[in-house]
Parts: structure tokens; C-alpha cells; sequence
């Protein structure tokens, strides 16, 4: 099949509404933004908690955010495997080879990019914001919602990588998950293996539907930013 | 030892250092209440600075601090104090709401009623002369206009130390006229006012008492009509 027919018939499966497709669209989207869903108010509130107070062990503290950052997925399912595996301390859960496991798993990978883009969106932030709240008599509670507030693009482009990291990794997914056909076979998985069984068609359509959701989201973002800057501007 | 019963805030051996460098060894500074003050001194010599560790936003090596007859510490910085005294930024910046949600930022994080901090901003704004920009992006404000509702958003409070860094520095024309009209009437409702400047006009208001940074010292100086000193 050249590489035309396959994507002819990638779109084909798409319109066709291919359960299986679909299914495994449907699994990839949902663990993806559960896991975002709850990585991102620890991580943002860490970043906060970094960004804005000194501490000894700080830069250490910063330097391991940014490290996390580049831990490659596949090492990550390494972990996750040998935590919740039977004879692991997470094992009683039974979350190996389920939609649970492959939630922890875009957690543990989400994190440090939520994290480190909202440390460097906060530290970013002009100081003045925070004094101001200070000076005008807000609890901490409310500085760090003004900070957040007047910092939410970065905190934004910081969901969004995210989201971006989480569903386009496949070494987590594949080794915690298992690529159980209807139920733990994600997108970027589905992908590897009909690759390797000369199926593209179906690989195709799943990466046209990657594509898709990062130019979508990166849309998003450029919007906003776009909206950000003008704000700006105009001052 | 009459002047600190009616001070409103007196620190004692007040020292501040950046890094081995001492910036400036104060032994007595006395605020009065219901006073002006113009703090001078050359560039760097610490008059930002002084009024941040006022403020609670820079630290120093304090001896002993009474804020209205009573003995308060500036790190951690007492609620007391944070009730009572606002500062004010060279060049303010402007939460990214609505102008009328900026000069009710402290109000509201102090919980007042819906009802009285509408109010209360209204009036603010209409002291200082930035009704028409209620709803304004603040983003869009001049520099004279942010100044004048940064003072808006600190007099609501109704402080009894304000501390204004430069307030009318690089405003020119009406604007700083606007901002140096607005600065008796904050002494007259009776909140003790310190401003870091050069402006000799703020300088010359009628019974603005003058304090100088120099060589790491502070210095009283008479009102120049007192004194017939010149600034």
C-alpha cells in the first residue's frame, strides 16, 4: 500500500466512524486530561511555592523541576511498572495494565512540564504584582490567586504543554498500560503496533487525530497569548 | 523622649546592609501622625528602600519598633502593621481587572460588604479625579492616570502610613500637577504620609517636613519656611 492509499484510507476510518478507532481515541483523550486534571493543581502550586519563596535547597529544588523535565517516559513506565506490579508496594491497587495505571502514568509525566512552565511564568511575572497584594493587605491565599491570575497565560501554555506531553508519549502508556485492545490501548500505542504489523492506515488516522489536537490546542494558546500581548500593548 | 508620645511610629537602630556593605545606620526614625514627610537623598543611598522595609517588603536589622504606642516587630511583619501602613510603587502596576476592581483590591481582601466597598470606591475615585475611567482596562491608563488610582486604591484603605516611592516621578505637565493636588488632602483626612522624591514641588508643600538619607544617615530637617532652608 503506498503511502497515498494509506492515508486515503487513514481518512476513510476516520469519517467511518470505526468504533475501535474511536474507542481508542476515546481512552488516549480521557486518561490524557484525568491525569492533567490532577497534576495540575500540585504542580501549580509547587511552581507557585518555588517561584516565590526562598529557600535553602531552592536552586536544587529548581534545577530538579527542569531535570524532570527531560526523564525520558519510558523510564517513568519503568518506575510506575515496578511500583504497581504484584509483588511491588502499589501492587494491592491492581491498577497494572489499566486505565487507572496509565492515569498515574500521564500524572508522574505531566507534572514537571506543569511545573516548570508554571515556576518560569511565575518567577517571570513582574514582583511589583505580588508586593502590590502584599502592600494592600491580601493573605497569602490571595497573593498566590492574584500572581496566578496576572501570570495565566504562562499558566495556560503550561496546561496545554502538558496536555501535549501527555498524550503524544508512548513508553508509559505501553509499559504500565499494557495496549489492551477497547482497554488500554492509547493512540500513540495503537500506532506502534500497527506499524509493526504493516497496518498504517489505522496508524495514519490515529496521528492525523495527534496532529489535529496539537495544532488545536496550540491554536488555543497562540489566541490567547495573541490576546495577552495586545492587552499589553496597549498601555 | 516628648516627641515619641505622639509619634505614630518610631524605629530604633535601624540598619540595613547589602551584602558587606553598610547602606545606611539609623539610630531614631519618628513619624508623627497626620504628618508630611519628603525623604531626600541622592541616588542609592536607600530611600526606596527604607520605605519597603516600612512597608514590610524589605527586610533589616531592626533595635526596637513602636508603632502607636505599641512595641511591634518588622520581620515578620505584624498584621497590625499591614492594616495600617501602604506603599505605593515608583511606577504602580494595575491587576489586569477593571480600574474600579483595582482600587477595591485591599477592601475586598479585607472582606468588606459588597454594598460599602462600592461605595467606598466610587468616593476614591472621585477624589482622585478617576471616575471616567471606572471601567477602563487598566492597561490602557497613562502613567499619570495609574498613579493617581494606585493612590485611589491605597487611600481607600484609609492608611494611617502611607509610603510613596518617587509618586511623581517621570510625569510631566497636568499629571504631576494632578498627583502633587491629591497628596494634602491624604494628610488632612489624616494618614501620615512619607514620600521618596526629588520633586521640589512636594518638597515645598505647606508643612511637608523634610528627612535626608545621607552617608548612610538620616537627617531632621525643619520645613524650609520654618528654616528658611533651601531644598
Amino acid at each position: 500500500m503506498s503511502l497515498f492509499d494509506a492515508t486515503a484510507h487513514a481518512f476513510a476510518l476516520l469519517f467511518s466512524g470505526d468504533a475501535a478507532l474511536w474507542r481508542i481515541i476515546w481512552v488516549s483523550v480521557k486518561t490524557s486530561v484525568i491525569g492533567l486534571l490532577l497534576a495540575t493543581p500540585p504542580a501549580v502550586l509547587l511552581g507557585y511555592a518555588i517561584a516565590m519563596h526562598r529557600f535553602p535547597g531552592r536552586r536544587i529544588a529548581v534545577w530538579l523541576a527542569q531535570c524532570a523535565l527531560s526523564l525520558p517516559t519510558v523510564l517513568i513506565g519503568l518506575l510506575l511498572y515496578l511500583l504497581l506490579s504484584r509483588r511491588g508496594p502499589l501492587g494491592p491497587l491492581e491498577w497494572l495494565f489499566s486505565q487507572s495505571g496509565i492515569i498515574a502514568g500521564q500524572f508522574v509525566v505531566g507534572l514537571p512540564v506543569l511545573l516548570a512552565f508554571t515556576l518560569a511564568a511565575v518567577q517571570a511575572l513582574d514582583a511589583r504584582y505580588a508586593e502590590t497584594a502584599r502592600a494592600l493587605g491580601a493573605s497569602r491565599w490571595r497573593v498566590m490567586t492574584t500572581v496566578l491570575h496576572e501570570a495565566r497565560y504562562g499558566v495556560m501554555a503550561a496546561v496545554i504543554s502538558g496536555f501535549g506531553r501527555v498524550i503524544s508519549e508512548v513508553g508509559c502508556a505501553l509499559m504500565v498500560g499494557g495496549n489492551i485492545e477497547g482497554e488500554t490501548r492509547t493512540i500513540t500505542t495503537a500506532i506502534a503496533l500497527e506499524t509493526s504489523k504493516g497496518e498504517f492506515a489505522q496508524g495514519i488516522a490515529l496521528g492525523i487525530v495527534l496532529v489535529a489536537l496539537a495544532l488545536l490546542m496550540n491554536g488555543a494558546l497562540m489566541l490567547l497569548q495573541g490576546e495577552a500581548h495586545t492587552a499589553g500593548g496597549r498601555a | 523622649m516628648n516627641k515619641l508620645s505622639s509619634a505614630l511610629l518610631t524605629v530604633q537602630g535601624l540598619r540595613k546592609r547589602h551584602g558587606e556593605r553598610l547602606l545606611f545606620d539609623i539610630d531614631t526614625l519618628t513619624l508623627e501622625a497626620a504628618s508630611a514627610y519628603v525623604l531626600t537623598g541622592a541616588n542609592g543611598v536607600g530611600k526606596s528602600t527604607l520605605l519597603r522595609i516600612l512597608a514590610g517588603l524589605d527586610t533589616a536589622e531592626i533595635g526596637q519598633a513602636v508603632f502607636d504606642d505599641k512595641p511591634v516587630a518588622l520581620h515578620p511583619y505584624p498584621s497590625l502593621l499591614r492594616r495600617a501602613i501602604v506603599y505605593v510603587h515608583q511606577h504602580p502596576v494595575m491587576f489586569s481587572t477593571s480600574v474600579a476592581q483595582n482600587i477595591g483590591y485591599g477592601l475586598a481582601a479585607r472582606g468588606e460588604p459588597k454594598a460599602r466597598m462600592a461605595a467606598l470606591v466610587a468616593e476614591a475615585m472621585d477624589w482622585a479625579g478617576v471616575g471616567y475611567l471606572r471601567e477602563t482596562d487598566p492597561a490602557r491608563l497613562s502613567g499619570g492616570e495609574k498613579q493617581r488610582v494606585a493612590l485611589a486604591r491605597a487611600r481607600v484603605l484609609q492608611p494611617r502610613l502611607l509610603l510613596l516611592d518617587e509618586p511623581t516621578a517621570n510625569l510631566d505637565g497636568v499629571a504631576r500637577e494632578q498627583v502633587i493636588a491629591l497628596i494634602p488632602t491624604l494628610v488632612q483626612e489624616g494618614s501620615t504620609v512619607v514620600m521618596a522624591c526629588h520633586d521640589r514641588d512636594l518638597i515645598g508643600l505647606p508643612g511637608v517636613r523634610r528627612l535626608k538619607l545621607r552617608d548612610g544617615r538620616l537627617e531632621y530637617r525643619p520645613h524650609k519656611d520654618e528654616a528658611g532652608d533651601k531644598p
